[in-house]
């Protein structure tokens, strides 16, 4: 079985680690436990071993540790729909990303789908379309479009 | 061999006084040597020769010349480790240490930090909310006021238009009905006919002055409404603004067989600084009322001057309020349904507004079907020094009148002239210009909205030439801006229509004495 390697990176508080554990485990917590250093899971699709190295979220003291990219074949950029700095900085981060790893697939997940106070602005489904990356408006807490998301990296990545 | 052997055991040994596990991996990726702490992190299958990659999941694409530093890695066991990636002659040794006494404290700290942040952000979206929730109000309040200015500008237009033929029906119906009192001393006949046409006249002057009163009384409410209504006091003998008063409604009093009976106690003096025309129109409202609701019995009005202090009541012997009522009755166009009584429901709000502007207070106290009694109490100051004018006199004096409208300009002529006064009327600004400069006068009197050039362009151009002729402004248009913009171009007295003609003659005397001083 193949093994691939892949980064969940984004700001803090955007559902990195919620979408990880709704994917490897089905679970979801509303409680909010920043995380500290990566994490590693791992799930299995189709004939892909994915591990998914879940990355403590940037903030404004800190940026991403780029070490934790190195080796990761696609990455899931992920921005909170319901604040918009979180979507702008998705390009920062992308730009720490390019310059560790270079170009890798990429998708993007707008999380929190299931509240009401959605705000993406069409710059930013305009931006992403023209970097060529898949976006998905996920949800931790209902599931949605989670696996979907991740199908579609697995994809990117084995083709 | 043996040196290799002997190396290790040193390394173990070491390693393991520095809580150290480690691995080595060939340039293939295959394990050549672990510390056997290493299952102490949840490594606990990794074999000499072995694939690393399917033993150790974070050297997942990961090669033999890979350089890193790894802080913080969940190790299967939960531990958070260090991991340390040194390359060295083709072989790659990981070293991997406890950072979990680091972690906890991060995590604190920054668990703390995240929270924080936040709140911030929520507090900032919340305050763009507020703030875009508080822009569309103020936009929605703009339209509000913008509304209100309309609806005042429209009632003060309306009531423009109303005033000025209203002017003219009041003061000819006068002199017509003056025309019959000298009529009446003739033969019976004619003096039957006289005075049935003198009772004629005598509906008209009531209907025309009752729609002049609910004209101000919309307008009224109007300018309470955008707080345009101001009081100006100046002296004022009440001894004669209670005669007026009773004078003026005593005819309706009697129409309906009630005893209107004045109590007045005006100690010191009858004058006082107050806004007699405000004052005048409380009490017409108040007593008005009275009579109103009252089909049998009496109105009593109370005037008491002490102190410097003006304390009025109106009682009557009327259809009283019923205590839900009471509530209600101050509310603006509130009307009972039960009492059959005509009105615009505005003249009680006026009032008491009117009387708070006073810096008085408005009370009511009523029992059903025995009368109702209103009274308030305002300052009063006295007036000390004699009133100007009273020894003047206006005959003799030349008045140029500027008005368009012809009906009201032969009154205020005709009237003028019965009194002395030599009166030259023209029919716009630019001629009153002209008029001035031919000739000199006491006095002008000029309406606003003229054609050709209006009372305010003619002000102008009198301020630019600078004539000295007091000129009187004689408006429809009882809007506070208007007068403002009056006074601002030099007026000496702004009057608004229907005249009194005894206003015109009190500021002639009041010019005349500024004269000679």
């Amino acid at each position: 079985m193949k093994k691939k390697k892949i980064c969940m990176v984004g700001d803090f508080s955007v559902g990195k680690t919620s979408l990880t554990q709704t994917f490897v485990n089905n679970v979801f917590s509303d409680k909010y436990l920043t995380t500290i250093g990566v994490k590693i899971d791992t799930a299995i699709i189709g004939d892909t071993k994915l591990i998914v190295w879940d990355v403590a979220g940037r903030d404004s003291l800190s940026p991403i540790n780029s070490s934790y990219l190195v080796g990761a074949a696609g990455i899931v950029l992920v921005g909170d729909g319901t604040r918009e700095n979180t979507i702008d900085d998705l390009s920062i981060i992308w730009d720490t990303v390019k310059n560790r790893i270079g170009e890798v697939p990429v998708v993007v997940a707008l999380n929190k789908a299931d509240l009401y106070d959605w705000s993406v602005s069409d710059q930013s489904y305009t931006f992403f379309s023209e970097q060529g990356w898949d976006v998905f408006s996920t949800s931790a807490k209902d599931g949605r479009n989670v696996e979907e998301m991740f199908q579609a990296l697995v994809e990117k990545i084995t083709n | 061999m043996e040196e290799r052997r002997l190396q290790q055991q040193i390394n173990e040994q070491l390693f393991k006084k520095l809580q150290l596990a480690y691995f080595c991996v060939d340039k293939s990726m295959r394990v050549t040597c672990f510390s056997k702490n290493l299952r102490n992190y949840g490594y606990d299958s990794v074999l000499v020769g072995a694939e690393i990659e399917e033993h150790v999941d974070f050297m997942i694409g990961l090669d033999a010349q890979t350089e890193l530093d790894l802080p913080m890695v969940e190790s299967p066991s939960g531990t958070p480790v260090a991991v340390s990636l040194l390359p060295s002659s083709g072989e790659l040794t990981v070293l991997i240490s406890d950072a979990s006494g680091h972690a906890e404290q991060r995590q604190l700290l920054q668990q703390k930090a995240n929270e924080n942040e936040l709140l911030l952000e929520q507090q900032h979206k919340l305050m763009g909310q507020l703030s875009l929730a508080s822009k569309e109000l103020e936009s929605k309040n703009q339209q509000l006021e913008e509304a209100s200015r309309l609806q005042t500008s429209f009632i003060s237009g309306v009531s423009h238009e109303f005033r000025t033929p209203l002017t003219s029906i009041i003061g000819y119906t006068n002199l017509v009905k003056e025309d019959l009192l000298l009529v009446s001393e003739s033969e019976p006949e004619v003096k039957a006919s006289a005075q049935q046409n003198s009772e004629h006249l005598r509906a008209v002057q009531r209907s025309s002055k009752h729609l002049l009163s609910l004209v101000e009384n919309l307008l009224d409410h109007g300018k309470l409404d955008s707080n345009e209504i101001f009081i100006r006091p100046k002296s004022t003998d009440l001894a004669e603004l209670f005669d007026d008063v009773a004078l003026l409604l005593k005819p309706l009093s009697d129409s309906k067989n009630i005893e209107f009976k004045l109590d007045i106690e005006l100690t010191n003096s009858f004058m006082a600084v107050m806004d007699d025309s405000r004052l005048r129109q409380c009490l017409i409202n108040l007593v008005g009322n009275a009579i109103k609701f009252t089909d049998q019995g009496s109105v009593t009005l109370t005037a008491r001057l002490a102190d410097e202090s003006l304390t009025i009541s109106v009682a009557d012997t009327g259809l009283g309020i019923s205590p839900e009522n009471l509530k209600k009755i101050r509310l603006p166009f509130w009307q009972a349904a039960d009492t059959g009584k005509a009105g615009t429901g505005l003249g009680l709000t006026i009032t008491e507004r009117i009387i708070e502007l006073m810096g008085g207070d408005l009370d009511i106290s009523s029992e059903l079907g025995k009368g109702t009694c209103v009274s308030f109490e305002v300052p009063a100051p006295m007036l000390l020094e004699t009133p100007i004018g009273e020894c003047s006199t206006v005959s003799g004096s030349k008045v140029l009148l500027a008005e368009d409208d012809a009906d009201i300009a032969d009154l205020v002529a005709m009237m003028m002239s019965e009194a002395g006064v030599d009166v030259t009327h023209v029919e716009n600004g630019a001629l009153a210009i002209e008029a001035l400069r031919d000739q000199p006068f006491d006095l002008v009197l000029m309406d606003i909205n003229m054609p050709v050039m209006t009372g305010y362009e003619a002000l102008e151009k009198l301020q630019e030439s600078k004539n000295k002729t007091p000129v009187v402004i004689l408006s429809a248009s009882s809007i506070e801006a208007d007068r403002a913009k009056a006074e601002s171009l030099g007026c000496f007295d702004y009057l608004v229509k229907p005249v009194d003609i005894g206003d015109i003659f009190q500021i002639m005397n009041r010019v005349v004495d500024q004269e000679s001083l």
